[in-house]
């Protein structure tokens, strides 16, 4: 078995075994409801029944084999590695940035304030 | 891969786990395949056509709520096999971690890069500003 799969791909595997589990039920209801008529249709009966045998097959090797992945790969050890350095670091280049655009924000203000100090003398002057 | 000792508790839920789906995949099977055998109207006995249709309609009725709960059961198995897998696949956990990892430290030099640009930028236009403002009567 490829150990190099993503998590999420054994995930969205047993997912997929989850809705087998449910069309295999189905199946075996249908084999059933089919079989409780009147005039049964025999062809359809034996359909389901295989449908049905086949996917419990299918299912019940997909869990074996992951069970044996896991009896491989775990340790019985708790995982203790986490990405806690690296997402520090990143939080240290955010604040960077935050700090840089608040002091550009500041002169921004001051800008436009002394750039509103020069206009009101020179309206003042051009309205006496 | 070489097979390490597991600790005890380890081996024996993975065991539980194998010991769950054999029986619930025994389960389905035997109570589907004794439905299936339960629909063969038989010759009259001792018990009479009525009470045997009755029995066999408790039967019928007791077997698909066995299959319903085997099959509930495997759902359960499934929950605790991604429970598992999520906090004991150690691949996949490093494989994540890494990937975290490579994705923060892509994104911080980025930023820094860019923080970088704008310095510079800014250093230029600095330049002018002290030429302009040393060189008028505001200084």
């Amino acid at each position: 078995m490829a150990n190099s799969s993503m998590p999420i791909e054994r995930l969205q595997a047993l997912d997929n075994v989850e809705k087998e589990i449910a069309s295999c039920i189905q199946s075996a209801g249908q084999a059933l409801t089919e079989l409780s008529k009147d005039k049964a249709s025999m062809k359809q009966v034996e359909s389901h029944t295989s449908q049905f045998l086949k996917t419990l097959n299918h299912v019940e090797g997909e869990l074996s084999k992951h069970i044996n992945y896991l009896t491989q790969v775990s340790t019985g050890q708790p995982h203790e590695g986490s990405a806690y350095g690296s997402v520090k670091m990143y939080k240290t280049a955010r604040h960077r940035l935050e700090h840089t655009c608040s002091r550009l924000q500041d002169l921004e203000n001051l800008k436009n304030r002394a750039l509103a100090s020069t206009v009101r003398p020179a309206s003042a002057q051009n309205n006496p | 891969m070489a097979q390490r000792a597991l600790p005890q508790s380890k081996e024996a839920l993975l065991k539980s786990y194998n010991k769950r789906l054999k029986d619930d995949v025994k389960s389905l099977l035997d109570n589907f395949s004794e439905i299936i055998k339960l629909a063969r109207v038989e010759e009259e006995t001792q018990v009479s056509r009525m009470t045997q249709c009755e029995e066999d309609h408790f039967e019928m009725l007791v077997r698909a709520s066995n299959i319903v709960r085997a099959g509930e059961s495997l759902m359960k198995l499934v929950t605790d096999l991604k429970q598992y897998l999520i906090l004991n696949d150690f691949p996949s956990a490093n494989e994540a971690i890494s990937q975290t990892a490579r994705s923060m430290l892509a994104m911080q030099q980025e930023s820094d890069r860019k923080l970088m640009a704008l310095r510079d930028d800014l250093a230029a236009d600095l330049y002018d500003l002290e030429e302009e403002y040393y060189s008028s009567p505001f200084k």
